[in-house]
C-alpha cells in the first residue's frame, strides 16, 4: 500500500517538474496532458487506499528524517487515514478535473506550460497538507499551497491588480501563519512532539488554558487559509487568478484546508468547547456576512468566492459544535458544486471574451447550453435542494445548530440559506436568461470546447449523487476517527417541518431570484444609492479601512524609519561622533605649526597637566583608602 | 645650617624652571640648547642628591648616563645648527616651519 | 596530511595568492577558480574525515608563538565551525567563477584569496590571539575590495566600514586581555586559549563587563542595531563579489562569535543580557524590515533584510537551548547561502542596466524568465518558506526563544510576515507588470557564467531544505557541548534554570528505561 501512498503524493510533483522543464519553451500540449495524467495515476491510487482504508486498514510511512536538533524530531512521514484519504480524493478527483479542465481554458495561452507547472505543485503541497502525520509537515503544505496560491494568482504578472491581489493573499496568510506558528512552538514545547499520535494522545494532560491557547492560535492559522473574517478580503481579489485557478484553489481544496485542520485537531478541539463556540459563532458570522456581499455584486467570479466564504462558514459552525465528520462532509460535497460552478463561470468567461458583469451578459442558455445546464445543478445542489448534495450536507449542518441548541446560530444559518439561494439564481438567471445583452457589445459568445464540457461532467455527477450515495458509507468510515455523532430530530414532526420549511424556504428565494432577474433586468436607482446597498458593494468598506489603516501607515512608517530615523538620527549620530573626533583634529592641527619653541610650549604645558593630574589621582587615591581603613 | 636633601631638591626644581622657561621662550637655538643642557641638569642634581641620601648608587650611573647623552646630544645638535646656519644664515626658531603639520 | 588539513585550509589560498602576482594577466581567472577549487575540495575532505559523533574540536594543531604569554597558533574545528568554513570555500569558488568584474581581475582574484585566509583563519582559530589578527586582517582585503572596486562614494563607504568595525575590535582586544590576564591572576600562568579559558568560572560581575567588551566588537560585526548603518554603505558601494563575501561570510563572524566565546565564557551575563539582546534582536528584525520595504534600490533592500535575518540569528542564539543555536547556527548558513544569492542576481541585472532603481524594472519576468525564476526562488527561500534552508533554521531559532519568552517570540515572529512585505513587493516592481522602459525590452537573460554561479547556491538552498541532516547533526552535538558547559558553568539560579542540563535529563530518561 505504501507505494500506492507514494504514488498519490508524488505523481503530481513529478507532473510539475515535468511542465517546469518546458517552462520557457513555446506552448505544448505535451505538459497539460502529462500532467492531467499524472494526476489520474494520483487519483487511482488515491481510490485504491480509498478502498483499502475502507477495509478498516490505514497506512503510515516514515520516509526520512527532516529536522533532527535537540529533543525535536520531525520526520517526513505520512499518514493514509478515514481522514486523509477523504481529502484525498476530493483534491485528486477536483484536481484531475481541473486539469483537464485546463487544457483547453489556457489553451491560446502564453503561460501554458508554467500554468501547468504551477497547477501540479499545487496539488502536491495539497498532498503534502492532508497526508502528513505531523503538525510541521501539515505546515510544509500549508506553506507550499500558499506559495502555488500566490503564483497562480499572480499568474497574468503584467496585470497590476494580479500581482497585487496574489501578495496581499500571500501577506494575509502570512499574519495567520504566524499564529499557527506560534501554535506550534506552543505544542512541542509542552508535548515534546509534533506528530500528530503523540499530539492528541497525550493533550488530555495539559493545564485547561495552555490547550485552549494552543487551539486559538491554530485557530488562527485556519481563518487565514479559509480567509475567515478579518483575513478574508484576499479570497475575493484572489479571483484575478484564472478561472480553473479559482476552481480548484479558492473553491474546493486550499480554502478548506482550515476546517481540515480544525477537523485533524479534533482530540485539540474537542477538549475546549468554548473555543468551538467562538468558532461555530465566528463561521456564522462569516456565512451571513459573505453572502449578504454576494448578493449585489456585480462581478461573476467574486459572487462565486463570497459564496466560497460563506459556505467555508458553515464548515466551521459545524467543526466548532463538535460535528467534524459533518464538516468534512460538507466540505467534500462544496468542493464539486463549487469547482463545478467556478469551471461553468470560466466557460462563460471565454465566450464574453472575459467579461465578468452579468449584467452585460444574458440569454446564453441558447448559445451554452451544456454550461448552462451545469451550472443551474451546480447552483440547486449549492442551495441544498433535495436530492442533491448540498441537501445533504448543508441542511445538516443546519440540524446539528438545532440539535446542539444554538437557536442564533440555526437561525442565521438559516437567513443564509435563504441569501445563499438567491444569489446563486440572480447570478443564474442574469447569465442565461433574458435578453441577449452581451449582443450590443458586440460579442457573440459559443460553447467551451467538447472535452471541457466532458470534463466537467463527473463533477456534474458528484455534485447530484455525492450526498445521496456517499453519506453513510462515508459516515461510517470517518467516524472510525471521528467523534461519532449523529444528529437526529427525534420529534419527527419538528423534522419534517424544518426540512420542509427550509426547502420551500430555499425555492422561494429561488422564484424571488428568477423573477427580479430573469427577463428584464431594471436597475433600481433608488436602491443602489441607498446605505445599505453601498455598503454591500463596498464590502463593509473592509478592503478600503486595510488600505488606510495597515497598509498606507506602514509603507509611511517604513519611509520614516529609513530617511529620519535610520539616516538622520541612527547614521547621523555614527557620522556626527566621527565628525567631531575629525573636527578636533581640524581645530588641533595648528597646535603644530611647525614651530619648534611654540611645540615646545605645548610639551610643557602637557607635562604640567600630567603632573597635575598625577597628582591628584594620587592624593584622592590616598584619601579613598585612609577612608576605607 | 645643614644642608639637607630638600636644599638639593629645591635647587633641582628651580634650574628645572628656569631651564622650562628658558625651552619655552628663546627663539635662538643656541639658547634652546642651554636650556635644554638647564633641564638635563637640574635632573642630575636631583638624581645624583637622592642618590647620595639614599646610599643607592643607581641614581648617580643614571646620572653619568645622562651627561653621556647630552654630550652627544649637544654635538649632534650643534653640528646640525652649524649646518642650518650655513644654509641659512639665521638661527632663529620661528623660521624653522618645515615641520607645519 | 590529514593532522595539518586545517593550517593547509587556511594556508594554502594564501600561498597561492601569492603566487598569483606572477601569473599572466590572461590566465588569472582561471587560476584563481583553481585555487578556489582545490581548496573547496580540500574543505569537502575536511567534513568527509569530520566525526560528526564527536561533539569536541577536532583536527587540532598547536605551535607556541609567544609562550611567555601563553599565545600560540591553536585551530581546530567543531559542528560549529566546520560548514561555516565549507560556506567560505563554496562562495569564494562561486565568487570568481561566476566573476564579471573586468577591471583589474588580477588584483582582485588576488585579494579575494587572501581574504579566504582570513576567513578560514577567523572560524578555525580556538586562541584568542590568531582570532583577533585573523579578524582584523580580514579587514584590509575587504576595504580594498570595496575602496579598489566600489561605486562613486566608495571611499566613504569603506572608511567608514573599516573604522566602524574597527573601533569595536579594539573594545574586544581590551577584553581579551583582561580575559587573559584574569586567567593569569587565577591559575598563576597565561592563556589565550579558548579551550583553556572555558574552564574558567569568572565572578558575575566581572562577566557583565568582559561580556559588554565582546560585545561591542561582535554587535559592530553582526550588526547590530544601532550599530548597522555601516552595512546598507558597504553593500551599496561594494561590487558585486563584496557584496556577495561579505555577507555570505563576514556577518557570520560577529554571530559565530558570540557562540565561541560569549555563551561559554560568560554563561550568567549572557543570560543576564538575555532580554536587552532579544529587543535589539527584534528591533533588528522589524525596523530592518521595515527600512528595506522603503527602499527604491533593490541592493539595499537585500542589504537591510541581512540585517533582519542577522536578528533573528541573534535570537536563536541566546535563546540559551539546543534547538534555539543549533537552529541560528544552520540559519549562518542558510543565510549565507540565500543572501549571496540574492546580492550575486542583483550583480546580474546590475551588469546589464548599471542601475539598481526598481522604478527603472518593472516587467523584468517577461524579458528574462530564468533570471525571474531563480531570483524568485531564492526570494521565497529568504522569506523562509518551507523546505528552503532559511525555514530549517528559522523554525528552530524561533522555536528555541519560545522557551525562553512567548511574548518575545510572537513579535519576533513578525520576521516572516514584515520579510514577506518587503520581499514580495521589491519582486512586484522589479518583475511584475509590463515592460515600460525601453532599456529593458532586449535585456539578455542569464547566461552561462552567471548560471554557474547560482545554480549551485538555487540546488544547495533547496537541498538542505530538504535534507538538512546531514548538517544538523554535527552542529547539533557540538551545541549540546557547549549548553552543557553553560550550563555546569552557570552561578546564578536564573542562568541554572534558563540554560538547560542535557546530562541531567539524558540520565533522567535513562533512569526511567531502566525501571
Amino acid at each position: 500500500m505504501e507505494v500506492y501512498l507514494y504514488i498519490a503524493l508524488f505523481a503530481p510533483l513529478v507532473g510539475s517538474l515535468f511542465a517546469a522543464l518546458f517552462g520557457a519553451a513555446p506552448k505544448t500540449y505535451l505538459t497539460g496532458i502529462a500532467a492531467s495524467g499524472l494526476l489520474f495515476t494520483s487519483f487511482v491510487s488515491s481510490a485504491i487506499l480509498l478502498n483499502y482504508v475502507l477495509a478498516g486498514h490505514t497506512v503510515h510511512v516514515e520516509m526520512m528524517t527532516w529536522i533532527a536538533a535537540g529533543d525535536l524530531y520531525i520526520p517526513f512521514g505520512f499518514v493514509v487515514d478515514q481522514v486523509s484519504v477523504t481529502m484525498m480524493m476530493v483534491v485528486s478527483v477536483v484536481s484531475t478535473v481541473v486539469h483537464v479542465y485546463s487544457i483547453g481554458y489556457m489553451a491560446h495561452d502564453k503561460g501554458f506550460n508554467r500554468f501547468f507547472s504551477y497547477l501540479s505543485a499545487f496539488v502536491f503541497s495539497m498532498m503534502v497538507l492532508v497526508m502528513s502525520d505531523n503538525f510541521l509537515g501539515l505546515f510544509i503544505g500549508w506553506e507550499g499551497v500558499g506559495l502555488c496560491s500566490w503564483l497562480l494568482i499572480g499568474f497574468w504578472y503584467h496585470k497590476e491588480s494580479a500581482t497585487w491581489a496574489a501578495n496581499e493573499a500571500f501577506i494575509m496568510n502570512r499574519i495567520a501563519d504566524l499564529a499557527m506558528l506560534i501554535g506550534i512552538f506552543m505544542l512541542y514545547w509542552n508535548l515534546g512532539s509534533l506528530q500528530y499520535d503523540v499530539v492528541f494522545a497525550n493533550i488530555a494532560t495539559l493545564p485547561m488554558h495552555i490547550i485552549t491557547w494552543i487551539g486559538i492560535f491554530l485557530f488562527i492559522g485556519a481563518m487565514g487559509k479559509s480567509a475567515q473574517f478579518p483575513l478574508h478580503t484576499w479570497l475575493a481579489d484572489a479571483m484575478e487568478g484564472p478561472t480553473p485557478v479559482s476552481a480548484l484553489i479558492h473553491a474546493a481544496t486550499m480554502v478548506t484546508a482550515g476546517v481540515y485542520l480544525v477537523v485533524r485537531a479534533n482530540p485539540i478541539y474537542g477538549l475546549i468547547p468554548e473555543v468551538g463556540i467562538v468558532i461555530a459563532s465566528l463561521g456564522a458570522f462569516v456565512a451571513l456576512f459573505a453572502a449578504s456581499m454576494a448578493l449585489v455584486n456585480r462581478d461573476m467570479k467574486r459572487i462565486i468566492a463570497y459564496s466560497t466564504l460563506s459556505q467555508l462558514g458553515y464548515m466551521f459552525v459545524a467543526a466548532g459544535l463538535g460535528a467534524y465528520w459533518v464538516a468534512l462532509f460538507h466540505l467534500m460535497a462544496h468542493a464539486f458544486f463549487k469547482a463545478l460552478l467556478f469551471l461553468g463561470a470560466g466557460n462563460v468567461m471565454h465566450a464574453m471574451h472575459d467579461e465578468l458583469d452579468p449584467f452585460k451578459m444574458g440569454g446564453l442558455k441558447k448559445s451554452m447550453k451544456w454550461t448552462w445546464i451545469l451550472m443551474t445543478l451546480a447552483s440547486v445542489a449549492l442551495a441544498g435542494i433535495y436530492p442533491l448534495a448540498g441537501f445533504f450536507s448543508k441542511d445538516l449542518i443546519l440540524e446539528v445548530a438545532f440539535v446542539e441548541h444554538h437557536y442564533v446560530l440555526y437561525t442565521v444559518l438559516l437567513l443564509t440559506a435563504g441569501l445563499t439561494a438567491f444569489y446563486s439564481f440572480r447570478l443564474v438567471a442574469l447569465i442565461f436568461h433574458g435578453n441577449e445583452r452581451h449582443l450590443e457589445h458586440g460579442i457573440h459568445p459559443h460553447e467551451a470546447y467538447t472535452f471541457m464540457l466532458y470534463a466537467m461532467a463527473p463533477l456534474g455527477v458528484l455534485a447530484v449523487i455525492a450526498g445521496m450515495a456517499f453519506k453513510t458509507p462515508y459516515y461510517l468510515m470517518v467516524t472510525h476517527l471521528l467523534p461519532a455523532m449523529t444528529y437526529h430530530i427525534h420529534n419527527h414532526t419538528t423534522f419534517w417541518i424544518m426540512t420542509i420549511g427550509t426547502q420551500l424556504f430555499v425555492i422561494a428565494a429561488i422564484t424571488y431570484a428568477y423573477k427580479k432577474y430573469a427577463k428584464a433586468v431594471k436597475v433600481d436607482k433608488k436602491v443602489e444609492s441607498g446605505l445599505l446597498y453601498q455598503l454591500l458593494y463596498n464590502q463593509y468598506f473592509i478592503p478600503k479601512i486595510y488600505d488606510e489603516v495597515f497598509s498606507k501607515p506602514y509603507l509611511k512608517l517604513s519611509k520614516l524609519a529609513w530617511k529620519e530615523i535610520d539616516l538622520k538620527i541612527v547614521d547621523a549620530t555614527v557620522d556626527g561622533i566621527a565628525n567631531i573626533i575629525y573636527q578636533t583634529g581640524e581645530k588641533t592641527h595648528t597646535m603644530q605649526d611647525g614651530n619648534l619653541s611654540s611645540m615646545l610650549r605645548w610639551m610643557v604645558i602637557g607635562l604640567v597637566v600630567l603632573l597635575v593630574l598625577a597628582v591628584a589621582f594620587t592624593a584622592g587615591y590616598n584619601a579613598v583608602n585612609l577612608q576605607a581603613m | 645650617m645643614e644642608i639637607t636633601l630638600t636644599h638639593y631638591l629645591v635647587l633641582s626644581t628651580v634650574l628645572f624652571a628656569i631651564g622650562l622657561i628658558g625651552v619655552m621662550r628663546r627663539k635662538n637655538l643656541l639658547m634652546l640648547f642651554f636650556a635644554t643642557e638647564i633641564l638635563l641638569n637640574a635632573v642630575n642634581i636631583g638624581m645624583a642628591a637622592i642618590s647620595h641620601f639614599r646610599g643607592d648608587y643607581t641614581g648617580q650611573m643614571f646620572a653619568f648616563f645622562i651627561i653621556a647623552i647630552a654630550a652627544s646630544e649637544v654635538a649632534v645638535g650643534l653640528g646640525l645648527l652649524i649646518v642650518w646656519y650655513k644654509r641659512t644664515g639665521k638661527i632663529d626658531l620661528d623660521q624653522m616651519t618645515s615641520m607645519r603639520g | 596530511m590529514q593532522e595539518h588539513i586545517l593550517s593547509i585550509l587556511i594556508f594554502f589560498p594564501a600561498l597561492a595568492a601569492m603566487f598569483g602576482f606572477v601569473v599572466h594577466k590572461d590566465s588569472v581567472r582561471a587560476y584563481g577558480i583553481t585555487v578556489a577549487a582545490i581548496e573547496f575540495f580540500l574543505s569537502l575532505w575536511l567534513w568527509n574525515l569530520y566525526d560528526p559523533m564527536t561533539s569536541g574540536m577536532q583536527f587540532m594543531e598547536m605551535a607556541p608563538l609567544v609562550s611567555a604569554f601563553g599565545i600560540s597558533y591553536l585551530v581546530g574545528v567543531d559542528g560549529i565551525s566546520l560548514f561555516i568554513i565549507i560556506l567560505s570555500t563554496f562562495f569564494t569558488l562561486i565568487g570568481i567563477a561566476s566573476l564579471t568584474e573586468k577591471r583589474r581581475v588580477k588584483d582582485l582574484i588576488i585579494t579575494l584569496l587572501f581574504l579566504e585566509m582570513t576567513m578560514i583563519g577567523v572560524f578555525a582559530a580556538l586562541d584568542a590571539i590568531v582570532f583577533y589578527v585573523f579578524w582584523e586582517l580580514s579587514l584590509i582585503p575587504m576595504l580594498y575590495i570595496i575602496g579598489a572596486w566600489g561605486g562613486p562614494l566608495r571611499i566613504y563607504a569603506s572608511i567608514k566600514f573599516f573604522l566602524y568595525t574597527f573601533t569595536g575590535s579594539l573594545v574586544m582586544l581590551v577584553g581579551m586581555l583582561f580575559m587573559a590576564y584574569f586567567y593569569y591572576q587565577a591559575t598563576g600562568q597565561w592563556s589565550f586559549s579558548l579551550l583553556e579559558w572555558y574552564r574558567l568560572i569568572l565572578p558575575v560581575n566581572i562577566q557583565m563587563w568582559l561580556f559588554a567588551a565582546f560585545f561591542l566588537g561582535f554587535a559592530i560585526k553582526v550588526p547590530m542595531f544601532p550599530f548597522h548603518t555601516w552595512l546598507p554603505y558597504a553593500h551599496g558601494q561594494a561590487p558585486t563579489i563584496g557584496s556577495v563575501i561579505l555577507a555570505a561570510i563576514l556577518l557570520k563572524m560577529g554571530t559565530y562569535a558570540f557562540i565561541r566565546f560569549s555563551l561559554p565564557l560568560f554563561p550568567d551575563a549572557s543570560v543576564a543580557f538575555m532580554f536587552p539582546i532579544a529587543i535589539i534582536a527584534i528591533i533588528m528584525i522589524v525596523y530592518a524590515a521595515m527600512v528595506a520595504y522603503a527602499q527604491e534600490d533593490i541592493k539595499q533592500v537585500v542589504a537591510y533584510s541581512s540585517i533582519s535575518h542577522m536578528g533573528v540569528i541573534i535570537l536563536g542564539i541566546f535563546s540559551m537551548n539546543v534547538e534555539g543555536i543549533t537552529g541560528s547556527v544552520f540559519l549562518m548558513i542558510a543565510h549565507g547561502v540565500v543572501s549571496g544569492a540574492l546580492f550575486l542576481l542583483v550583480g546580474v541585472i546590475y551588469d546589464r542596466r548599471h542601475t539598481k532603481l526598481m522604478s527603472e524594472f518593472g516587467g523584468l519576468a517577461s524579458v528574462m524568465p530564468r533570471y525571474a525564476t531563480i531570483f524568485g526562488i531564492m526570494m521565497m527561500a529568504s522569506v523562509g518558506l518551507p523546505l528552503t534552508i532559511n525555514f530549517v533554521g528559522e523554525f528552530l531559532s524561533l522555536l528555541g526563544f519560545y522557551k525562553q519568552s512567548h511574548s518575545y517570540t510572537l513579535v519576533a515572529g513578525t520576521a516572516i510576515i514584515v520579510g514577506a512585505i518587503y520581499m514580495l513587493s521589491a519582486y512586484k516592481k522589479a518583475f511584475f507588470g509590463t515592460v515600460t522602459n525601453e532599456k529593458n525590452k532586449n535585456l539578455k537573460d542569464v547566461n552561462r557564467t552567471e548560471l554557474l554561479g547560482l545554480v549551485p547556491l538555487v540546488v544547495v538552498a533547496i537541498w538542505l531544505g530538504v535534507y538538512p541532516k546531514p548538517l544538523l547533526e554535527p552542529i547539533n552535538n557540538s551545541v549540546e557541548a557547549i549548553v552543557q558547559l553553560m550550563h555546569d558553568k552557570a552561578q546564578t539560579l536564573e542562568a541554572k534554570q534558563r540554560i538547560p542540563d542535557l546530562s541531567n535529563s539524558a540520565g533522567l530518561n535513562s533512569t526511567q528505561e531502566a525501571h
